[in-house]
């Protein structure tokens, strides 16, 4: 083949990506400059709708139910992610070896990330309802009078859902600081060991430092996952978002003003456009942070 | 968390928005006459009605076939799960079905999106084969006062009482509670006796409970919701009272009338709105508790409250002769009885409650309850006005919870439900 024939070929990488972009651009980039147009529209399900500027955002701003969900999303991110952080990476050191064990151990802690969100739900539901199993054993021991109110009280009801996102979410993340653990060098332990220091030692001074750039990584994928939540909140709650509606976040917010018959789709768009700004900021401040702490 | 796929979800999401401009946009011909030779094929969408009545719908198709020879009906029936979706999803592509089951709420927003046929033009004679209440629950006001669906079946259902609860909790079972006040008061008594989590109420009260209430929902011309009057803020300030007293549980105040219904069967409820069906169902799934049931009439300070279901057509269907010739067809006195007497519901034709059927008894606690139900249906309007949509009641369901927590005055959360409502009618 020679040079010339090889630049006559100049679609040849576009022809390898084709597949790859026609997905991006149909179910990314079309969608999303969709919901843009739509935001600026009182468009509903059944009729296009008619531009009207910054309505949407202004009706935001002054709806209490986007205040509610704005606060439950943003108070999820700021429960959720440190843990998110902190305890698969413990989770990790304490099962990292290769006794039988510690194998059986790792798998346990998996199996929620390979079962269904709404098994779940059930399974959390059944458990934290005022007649559940928590609630019976509380009884019992004599810790309560009557009934802890998991799924009713608007406080109780977003701590148990951020409970089993953290349940769901360990395995996933202690998996993926095991593979970043198998990438620090044994003596640097050895040494540590030498210099005389036990388990917890090494943990801080060798393991923690070793996987600073996964931890950085997960706090962002978490903080993505922990803004957007919306199963844990939807099947503890119904689907009716907490008693009153208090414990309803974004996700669930857009859900239940872009579907069914009714659908605000000009409002849900405008939603749709306001999470996506809170998220871009988040992750920029997350990253501007981790930059500034790694240039010290 | 199990992902990276914040990028994924909004997407997703954002492309399912995207769709949602699709579609829409009133057809020319669904005011017109209709005329045209009944043949070709049509779709026919039902909810939830194969499992129990196959036999009977591919019996109706058939007849219909065989009656006019040259057509087609494809029956299809949607699983119970998501049914609005399916509309919604249907709706917003352009492909409706013929003709459509469906209920006033529903019927109301495609026909303000130009989606079904207007009867009252396309069909005014129709009017007489109906009751005029059923008939008059597809008439929209707001909408130029056009009619879009034929009635097809309705419900209601007296109060089930749980006397072995009552009696444990110091409720007199004799007589049951018949209106609010009695219902209210032996709640509170109920409370006094029996602490923890059984109750006399199961759930807030809905938009028909405001109407059975006797609260004005809507003003005449369907333009504003006024059930934020001083009668609506006496009911809530009842349901207030009794949360106060202990006589609803926290949980109750997020219980969706499943909910409502699956602790009745847990015993945990003293009182239960039902419908003609539920002694069936309470009978199969709990059998303890359908042997302490009580039956009395529907707890009304008006006239009761009933259900109305109703098949559509579809303003753009190809041949629509044919579905208006199949909706009428499924909808006459004949096959309505016909149905009726497979089904635990009641007929909208009119005289058809004249029937044998609904006014002889023999004795059966089951016949007892339809002739008591058939009754009931004669006397009852449907309360549920079609412009409040299920949005509009999940924010009054809201409201009262914040009320009755004490988050929000009474008037206030009334007064927030009525704006969310309206926000929701029909922009002019």
């Amino acid at each position: 083949m020679t040079v010339r024939q090889t630049h006559d070929r100049w679609w040849a990488p576009w022809l390898f990506l084709a597949p790859a972009l026609a997905v991006v651009v149909t179910f990314i980039l079309f969608p999303f400059a969709n919901t843009l147009a739509l935001s600026a529209t009182d468009a509903t399900l059944l009729k296009p709708g008619r531009f009207i500027g910054a309505d949407n955002f202004v009706r935001l701003w002054q709806d209490d139910r986007f205040r509610v969900a704005m606060t439950n999303s943003l108070l999820y991110v700021v429960c959720v992610v440190p843990i998110m952080v902190a305890a698969p990476l413990v989770l990790a050191a304490l099962v990292n070896g290769t006794t039988r064990i510690l194998s059986f151990l790792r798998t346990a802690y998996y199996l929620p990330v390979v079962m269904s969100s709404v098994i779940v739900g059930l399974i959390w539901t059944n458990l934290l309802d005022s007649r559940g199993l928590v609630n019976n054993v509380l009884q019992w021991a004599g810790a309560v009078d009557s009934p802890v109110l998991f799924l009713s009280d608007r406080w109780l009801t977003l701590f148990s859902a951020m409970l089993v996102t953290v349940w769901t979410g360990l395995g996933y993340y202690m998996v993926i600081y095991l593979a970043a653990m198998a990438g620090i060098d044994p003596a640097l332990y050895d040494a540590a060991a030498v210099d005389g220091a036990g388990p917890i030692r090494q943990f801080l001074h060798v393991t923690a430092p070793g996987v600073r750039a996964t931890s950085a990584l997960i706090g962002l994928f978490s903080s993505v996952s922990a803004f957007r939540v919306f199963g844990e909140v939807y099947v503890l709650t119904g689907g009716t978002g907490g008693t009153g509606g208090q414990d309803i976040t974004v996700t669930m917010l857009i859900q239940q003003e872009g579907t069914g018959l009714q659908a605000e789709t000009g409002y849900a768009g405008a939603i749709s456009v306001v999470m996506f700004v809170v998220l871009g900021l988040l992750l920029a401040g997350q990253l501007w942070f981790q930059n500034r702490r790694a240039s010290r | 968390m199990k992902k990276p796929i914040g990028y994924v979800l909004p997407a997703v999401l954002a492309f399912a928005l995207g769709g949602c401009g699709i579609g829409g946009g009133g057809g020319d011909d669904s005011s017109a006459p209709v005329t045209g030779k009944v043949t070709g094929e049509i779709t026919f969408q039902t909810w939830n009605l194969k499992g129990g009545y196959a036999d009977y719908f591919n019996g109706l198709v058939t007849a219909f076939q065989n009656a006019n020879p040259g057509t087609t009906v494809k029956w299809i029936d949607q699983p119970p799960e998501g049914y609005q979706d399916k509309l919604s999803a249907d709706a917003a592509a352009g492909s409706l079905p013929d003709v459509v089951d469906i209920g006033p709420e529903a019927a109301f927003t495609l026909a303000n999106a130009g989606m079904l046929l207007d009867l009252s033009k396309t069909d005014p004679g129709a009017q007489s084969a109906y009751l005029p209440k059923a008939w008059d629950a597809n008439k929209f006001a707001s909408l130029g006062g056009g009619t879009y669906a034929y009635p097809w079946y309705l419900n209601t259902g007296p109060s089930f009482f749980n006397t072995a609860l009552l009696q444990k909790c110091g409720v007199a079972k004799d007589p049951l509670p018949g209106t609010y006040d009695t219902l209210f008061a032996a709640g509170k008594t109920m409370a006094g006796k029996c602490k923890g989590d059984t109750t006399m109420v199961g759930r807030l009260p809905a938009i028909e409970t405001f109407g059975t209430y006797g609260v004005r929902l809507m003003d005449p011309q369907g333009t504003k919701f006024t059930f934020n009057d001083a009668k609506g803020v006496e009911l809530v300030n009842h349901y207030k009272e009794l949360y106060q007293a202990g006589g609803m549980t926290e949980e109750t105040l997020n219980k969706l009338q499943t909910g409502e219904l699956d602790a009745f069967k847990a015993g945990r409820v003293g009182w239960l709105p039902g419908s003609s069906y539920t002694l069936k169902d309470l009978k199969a799934t709990a059998p303890k508790v359908a042997a302490t049931v009580a039956i009395s009439p529907q707890i009304t300070n008006d006239k009761p409250n009933m259900y109305i279901e109703s098949l559509a057509v579809n303003a753009k269907s190809k041949n629509t002769a044919t579905a208006v010739a199949f909706a009428k067809f499924a909808t006459n006195k004949e096959n309505q009885l016909a149905f009726c007497q497979k089904a635990a519901i009641f007929p909208s034709a009119a005289g058809a409650l004249d029937d044998p059927y609904f006014t002889k008894d023999d004795g059966t606690p089951e016949t007892k309850l339809r002739l008591e139900s058939a009754k009931a249906v004669s006397d009852a309007i449907v309360y549920w006005p079609a412009a409040f949509s299920s949005k509009s009641g999940d924010h009054l369901r809201e409201q009262i919870a914040l009320a009755i927590l004490g988050k929000k005055d009474v008037q206030a959360a009334l007064d927030e439900a009525v704006k969310y409502a309206d926000g929701n009618l029909p922009k002019k």
